[in-house]
């Protein structure tokens, strides 16, 4: 049969390239493997798999162009367009829906692969080969994600390619039959268009970023691993060390952004939630900065190597376990922004074969890495370094495993539920180990390799352990963080950003090729600053003073009628009008300080806005205003969305069924059903009653005893009802009245009642909280990015 | 004893530690009875939306009332001070954390799973089936 207004070709074509992008990559491992294990033959094979390499790439690009070609001509008969696009999608957020899928996702990975692949040919020189099986088996493994064919009875990937009526699901179904399904059943006219949580600016650039990122833990994977493989066990240091900060840098930037659009997208107010699948981009971050260090270590005092190799593993480990973990559905109940399931054993597979290939690999040589058997002197820089790196191994650990819980219970056994305050949790444990780790990098750039003169030491860390110390204490006051822990870990924060600042500028005279590490660990220093100043202190200055039970606030929120002015925090706020462009119902809140004359001062107008979104739900989004010094952070958790038709302004359906000289309460008035004449046309010779005419005359009486009175008639000509609508006004408050049909057996009438748009002060809920410091926050994580930047650029320089 | 093996024997000690702490502190998915045996004490209870009975919200009084049915098909009327999450008509199952009073559920937290890419299907199945188009 064929079907009317399909574009099939463009399908196949895309299938066709992912099965080529498959085999060339089963072909690329293969041949450089080959070339690895034989140097003889390696003349031979090397030509081949590059070229397989190269293939498998311009396939990928093939699969990636023809997603673009069907998202962009609204292709809907394929799933992936009509799930993730719609028709009213501007172009810039179409870039989205290629990766708000699961397989756009899995191709922008194996994309940033192929580049580092294409790269790692090209610079690797003698590391090649090996290196390049490593990746290649990787893609192989990324691609078949995608590959959606069966092999024995096991669907392998799921095909972006999918034409909805091929899919499992629907075979079988009538409409699959219909030659003209696309054009005749209504689904298929539009797309269910991307999850409006989706359609920011930070969520075009985010994921690409962050992507990166993952794609970048590879390299020194790989490395590791070829050279655990040819048993050069230290060599392979030099090579991966700079693509570690790269790995280091991007996937950094990419969990920042992901903060940023948390912060500015989404309502649950603040960056940070120590939700899974942040958690499990974090964790791979904090180890390969361990493990970074650790080469750092090695390269200096040849020491410390079999950590180092096992931690630069076990961060690309761990970003499989994160998408397995995001992606196979097993943390359903405890994630609100996990991935629906679907490829569970398929990648639960992948994840035990990395690992157990890793571990076998690992342990089999662990006897021939060389280790220093020396002990560090308990004044070196190694050994703090080297304890620093073990924090950050704690730090990562615990993240891991209270995400891993969903985990922990299936392998268990268990039904454990989530601590009740889970973010309370996260935070009793992070911040202890935040300070020890915050110390450290102040602290160890001033010590020596080898053995540190503590008298020098003292000398060059008292200054800013003094100035950290007034600080500490000066910004505490500003916004009264007594607490114990915090103030320590503010006063380590400080001390970290300015001993940094003083190796920075004393001891490597101010040279900014070398002042990668400094800057990146005043970065660090100031993160943690913020993430602990915005956190520890945030106001929620809409909340009121009740308590439902301990810790239980009754009301976070505030309501703000139109044209009233209220107080909140220390502003007087206005809701002062809301207008809708295009999707977005937006409101325009003005804030006010309140003088000591009495008079408002106006400060700021936010515009909260909620996305209206008819499939997918309306979403409200932030609005914050920035100061230097804090954030006015704002949300909407009530609006009346509803689009008023100027021509009919009436809303607030009720019915009421009236018998004949009843009455009804509606709306804290008396609605009285005085009387129903009937006004028949009756044709004589068949008796039959041709045209029919109801009028029933309504009274209403409000709560001053006070009456007024309309009707309502409902009219029947030539078969055809009409109703004609009763109006009553009292005072300010107007309704509407629909007669809108008889029921004969009740000997009743229901009539529709309609409020007035007016009779209500329209009002917004509001939530709001005050950030202090947030800057701090951002700024620390551009630093760091620039610091790490600027160390990864030495490093490349230093290797040619 | 060396000063690898004093920080291995650390490391070990707070592994233990986070192990431990997650056990300790995770709570348990119970009923709504279970929850009602000590009342006023936090829990975590998953239920289905009762979408046959009303859902209230109200914005005025900050407050959001519906009803629930446990795995054990108990129902109770549950209190949510707070606003409606977006799309709570439509959830299924519900994970809420808070405590039973003799008449009620006070929810200090909701988490919904909302039906998956699978229903959606099947609701388009079911709207093609019985249209008159055909």
């Amino acid at each position: 049969m064929e079907f009317i207004g399909e574009h099939t070709l463009i399908g196949n074509l895309g299938q066709a390239f992912v099965s080529i992008a498959f085999a060339a990559t089963i072909l690329a491992a293969f041949s450089f493997y080959r070339s690895a294990i034989n140097e003889q033959l390696k003349a031979i094979w090397l030509p081949v798999a590059r070229a397989a390499f190269y293939s498998h790439g311009l396939a990928i690009i093939g699969v990636i162009s023809c997603m673009f070609i069907m998202i962009y001509n609204h292709y809907f008969e394929y799933q992936y367009v009509w799930q993730h696009s719609s028709l009213e999608l501007p172009t810039h957020y179409m870039i989205s829906c290629f990766w708000e899928g699961q397989e756009g996702s899995f191709l922008l990975w194996t994309f940033w692969n192929i580049i580092l692949g294409s790269i790692l040919i090209k610079k690797s020189n003698s590391w090649e080969p090996t290196v390049m099986t490593i990746v290649s088996v990787i893609q192989v493994f990324l691609v078949s994600m995608i590959l959606g064919i069966y092999v024995f009875g096991i669907k392998l990937g799921s095909s972006p390619f999918v034409l909805i009526r091929n899919l499992e699901e629907n075979l079988g179904l009538p409409w699959t039959e219909m030659a003209n399904y696309l054009q005749v059943v209504p689904q298929f006219m539009d797309g269910r268009g991307l999850n409006p949580l989706l359609q920011n600016y930070w969520m075009v650039i985010h994921p690409p970023i962050l992507f990166l990122g993952f794609a970048l833990t590879m390299v020194p994977f790989s490395f590791a691993i070829a050279g655990l493989w040819k048993k050069q066990y230290s060599e392979w240091i030099e090579e991966a060390l700079p693509w570690t900060y790269a790995g280091i840098m991007v996937l950094g930037t990419g969990i920042l952004m992901g903060g940023a659009w948390a912060y500015e997208a989404l309502s649950f107010g603040g960056f940070w939630a120590w939700d899974p699948v942040e958690n499990s981009s974090l964790v791979p971050w904090i180890i390969l900065i361990a493990a970074a260090h650790l080469m750092l270590i090695y390269r200096a005092r040849k020491s410390a190597l079999p950590t180092a190799i096992g931690l630069t593993i076990l961060a690309f480990i761990l970003i499989i376990y994160s998408t397995y973990l995001t992606r196979s559905g097993i943390l359903g109940d405890t994630s609100v922004h996990a991935f629906a399931g679907g490829l569970s054993s398929q990648l639960l597979v992948y994840l035990l074969t990395f690992t157990s290939a890793s571990i076998v690999l690992f342990f089999s040589r662990l006897k021939h890495i060389p280790s220093n058997k020396k002990e560090d002197a308990v004044s070196s820089r190694e050994f703090w370094m080297f304890i620093g790196s073990m924090v950050l191994f704690i730090s990562a650990f615990q993240i891991t495993w209270f995400t891993s819980l969903p985990v922990i219970n299936k392998v268990f056994g268990t039904n454990m539920a989530p601590p009740l305050d889970a973010i309370a949790l996260y935070n009793s444990w992070q911040t202890p180990l935040a300070l020890l780790i915050v110390f450290l990098v102040g602290i160890t750039q001033h010590l020596s390799y080898k053995k540190t003169n503590i008298k020098k030491l003292i000398k060059q860390i008292a200054f800013s352990l003094i100035l950290a110390g007034a600080l500490a204490l000066y910004i505490a006051y500003t916004v009264q963080m007594w607490h114990a822990l915090y103030l320590s870990l503010l006063w380590a924060t400080l001390f970290a950003a300015i001993a940094n600042f003083e190796y920075w500028r004393k001891i490597l005279k101010g040279n900014w090729n070398h002042s990668g590490a400094s800057v990146a660990h005043i970065g660090f220093a100031l993160v943690i600053m913020g993430a602990l100043l915005s956190n520890a202190n945030k106001r929620t200055i809409s909340s009121n003073e009740g308590f439902i039970a301990k810790d239980f606030p009754s009301n976070e929120n505030i309501l703000l009628e139109k044209g009233d002015t209220t107080h909140m925090g220390n502003y007087h706020v206005l809701y002062k009008s809301d207008t809708l462009l295009g999707i977005n119902k937006t409101y325009e809140v003005e804030y006010f300080n309140l003088l000591e004359d009495s008079s408002y001062a106006y400060q700021f107008t936010l515009h909260p806005f909620i996305q209206l979104n008819e499939i997918m739900g309306n979403v409200a989004e932030p609005a914050t205003e920035h100061f230097a010094l804090y954030d006015v952070y704002t949300h909407l958790t009530y609006a009346d969305t509803d689009v008023h038709d100027s021509n009919n302004p009436y809303h607030h359906e009720s019915l009421i069924n009236i018998k004949q000289g009843d009455s009804v309460i509606y709306n804290q008035h008396f609605l009285y059903l005085d009387s129903l004449m009937v006004n028949a046309n009756t044709n004589l010779e068949s008796a039959r009653a041709l045209d029919v005419m109801l009028i029933a005359k309504l009274r209403m009486q409000n709560m001053q005893g006070e009456f007024s009175t309309t009707q309502s008639i409902y009219a029947v000509k030539n078969n055809m009802a009409q109703s004609f609508p009763g109006f009553i006004e009292d005072g300010d408050l107007k309704y509407k009245f629909i007669f809108d049909q008889v029921n004969p057996e009740a000997g009743s009438i229901q009539i529709k009642a309609y409020e007035h748009i007016d009779n209500e002060k329209p009002f917004i809920v509001m939530k709001a909280i005050i950030f202090p410091y947030i800057n701090v926050l951002w700024i620390g994580m551009i630093l760091m990015a620039i610091g790490t930047g600027i160390a990864m650029i030495q490093l490349f320089r230093n290797k040619k | 004893m060396k000063k690898t093996e004093i920080v291995l024997i650390l490391l070990v000690a707070v592994i233990i530690g986070v192990i431990m702490s997650l056990t300790f502190n995770a709570s348990t998915y119970i009923t709504f009875a279970d929850a009602e045996k000590q009342m006023g004490k936090e829990f975590t209870v998953i239920g289905m939306l009762n979408k046959e009975k009303e859902i209230l919200f109200e914005p005025r009084l900050n407050l959001l009332t519906f009803f629930a049915v446990d795995s054990l098909d108990n129902e109770r009327k549950v209190y949510y001070h707070d606003s409606k999450p977006q799309d709570f008509e439509r959830s299924e199952k519900i994970t809420m954390t808070g405590f039973s009073t003799d008449s009620s559920f006070v929810a200090r937290t909701i988490l919904m799973k909302c039906p998956s890419k699978y229903n959606e299907q099947q609701s388009i199945q079911h709207d093609t089936l019985t249209s008159p188009t055909y």
